[in-house]
């Protein structure tokens, strides 16, 4: 009997760039990915506005952003020359689980040119050809570390509404409370870190400006995590000895790469995600019972609380300096002491999926010594990770076993 | 009138002499965006414009984000903005570290879209002074012989 996935999608067309070959007039790689699909576009009729998942070896989000498009759906899977069959196989399972109805799988790549032109640097392999048209715009202004675009957003938010660094000083304040009930967590105590333990709002308005507005304790450390989780189907879920959480919702999307292109600095694509991962679950912002939020920098953190319906526009921080976020508050936020306090490596979506887990299966203790401080009742979860310049976003709505 | 505009000032002295080279990154024009470049040279702001919607875009495409067309030309611009958000940068790396605090900020163009910059004409050690939606405009700073970056700078008031 044929698979549930077999005869689940089909390819509807397929083109080419215009020129191909050993081109006399050098490209670049994007040139040939934009003229493929634009030509694929044409042929099926199918326009490009109308395409909601991107699979590419390592460039969909370049494409997404060049395209102007804010897909549903996202694969850079880049495994060598047989990731495009792979880019199939996920397309086929994304439409047979109703998340999309259009892929685009696109391909693109100048080993010809790239040798008169250079490689140009970029992270999309062999034959890139130039860097970016946004990196070349943009690298000739100053800007590398994440604070230094991230404090263009918390400029554009306060002056939007009318808020003050103090009021997202809050956010560093309880999340670092948090951290004080977790001993796993970097700034758990002075004894284990000589900047840990306990810190005021002050303390966070008066520490090092990194770049303002933002100073060192509005943004999270850099240090050193790893983590795994485990999915499987409710079958074997049912044989394990472990309480499952169960995935209600999921929801990505992405509105840009290079801040040049975010439109509206006040708001990320967790807008979107989060309204698909709320109508897969059955579920809304009311129902959530606990957030696990990527705070790179405080501004992250209150931004995409209001992006997940959890607070009115230009309110996020009021969650934290009320003390609804706090440790016993209604609604609490990030329980392990967040990117802020708890852990940050660089990337923090896999830290988000720990706690979750954790919290979601009571199991919230510090996982080493039996210490329960920061294991709270919640039976819902919303989880949003954030990904480059407040670029991407990837939102879960969790909820416990019934049992 | 500032201490870092004065030191800007001093520099751009020094280099016009032959003493002191552009020491920041300079872009490398690439294969699609040399009208760009050609015209920040000649003191032109060039933009990509759709010939089909007729919205401008920025930055330089292969085809228009708006509407999918790639029936695309070239435009001057008028080199005039507004200021969208800024922020400043205390801690920088590379060659910048040494301009350290400086002002970055995203142009709100006449034309529509928006450029990054380091804006200049105004201070670094008060943030708080800078006005979102102050009026901006061009310049061009030459970097190389090939490039010459466009700099915004607030319009200085009355």
């Amino acid at each position: 009997m044929p698979a549930a996935l077999s005869r689940a999608a089909a390819i509807v067309g397929a083109a080419e760039a215009n020129e191909i070959g050993f081109l006399d007039e050098p490209v670049t790689a994007l040139q040939l990915h934009i003229e493929a699909i634009k030509n694929v576009s044409e042929q099926t009729g199918i326009p490009i506005s109308r395409i909601e998942g991107v699979f590419s070896t390592g460039w969909s989000t370049e494409l997404c952003e060049h395209l102007g498009i804010t897909p549903k759906y996202i694969d850079t899977t880049a495994v060598g020359g047989c990731s495009f069959e792979m880019h199939v196989h996920h397309a086929l399972a994304a439409i047979y689980a109703g998340i999309i109805d259009v892929a685009l799988i696109s391909h693109g790549e100048n080993g010809h040119s790239a040798r008169k032109i250079g490689s140009g640097g970029g992270n999309y392999g062999r034959g890139a050809g130039t860097a970016s048209p946004a990196a070349e715009m943009s690298m000739a202004y100053g800007l590398g570390s994440a604070p230094s675009n991230y404090a263009h957003a918390m400029v554009r938010h306060m002056h939007r509404y009318g808020n003050t660094t103090e009021d997202y000083a809050h956010i560093a304040k309880v999340t670092r409370d948090w951290a004080t009930l977790n001993p796993r967590a970097a700034m758990y105590s002075k004894e284990k870190h000589p900047f840990g333990g306990p810190i005021t709002v002050e303390q966070v308005e008066e520490s090092r400006l990194i770049t303002w507005p933002l100073t060192i304790l509005h943004c999270c450390m850099v240090a050193d995590h790893g983590g795994a989780v485990i999915v499987a189907s409710p079958k074997v879920a049912a044989s394990l000895s472990t309480k499952p959480v169960w995935i209600a919702g999921a929801g990505e999307s992405m509105s840009h790469g290079n801040m040049l292109e975010m439109g509206d600095f006040t708001k990320t694509s967790a807008r979107y995600s989060a309204e698909a991962a709320y109508t897969m679950a059955g579920l809304g912002p009311a129902d959530m019972e606990m957030a696990q939020i990527y705070d790179s920098f405080t501004i992250t953190a209150a931004m995409t609380a209001e992006m997940l319906g959890l607070a009115a526009p230009g309110e996020g921080h009021t969650l934290w300096k009320d003390g609804t976020a706090a440790p016993g508050g209604s609604l609490p936020i990030n329980t392990n002491g967040g990117g802020l306090s708890f852990n940050h490596s660089g990337m923090y979506g896999m830290p988000l999926l720990v706690e979750a887990y954790r919290q979601l299966s009571g199991t919230a203790e510090d996982g080493v010594n039996g210490d329960k401080g920061k294991q709270c009742d919640a039976r819902t979860c919303v989880v949003n990770g954030t990904g480059g310049s407040l670029s991407t976003t990837g939102t879960l709505v969790l909820v416990a076993d019934d049992d | 009138m500032t201490f870092v505009r004065e030191r800007g000032r001093s520099r751009a002295l020094q280099r016009m002499g032959g003493l002191l080279a552009y020491s920041k990154p300079i872009p490398k024009p690439g294969i699609h965006t040399r009208p760009f470049w050609e015209g920040t040279k000649n003191g032109k702001l060039m933009l990509p414009r759709c010939d089909d919607c007729s919205m401008v875009h920025w930055y330089p495409r292969h085809i228009c984000p708006h509407c999918h067309s790639t029936n695309l030309s070239w435009m001057e611009a008028s080199g005039k903005g507004t200021l969208y958000t800024y922020a400043v940068q205390h801690l920088s790396f590379g060659p910048w570290a040494e301009e350290a605090p400086f002002v970055t900020a995203y142009i709100d163009l006449q034309e529509g879209d928006r450029m990054l910059t380091v804006l200049r004409g105004v201070d670094p050690n008060k943030p708080e002074e800078i006005r979102i939606g102050s009026a901006v405009s061009v310049e061009f700073e030459a970097a190389s012989d090939e490039v010459s970056i466009p700099f915004w700078r607030v319009a200085e008031e009355g």
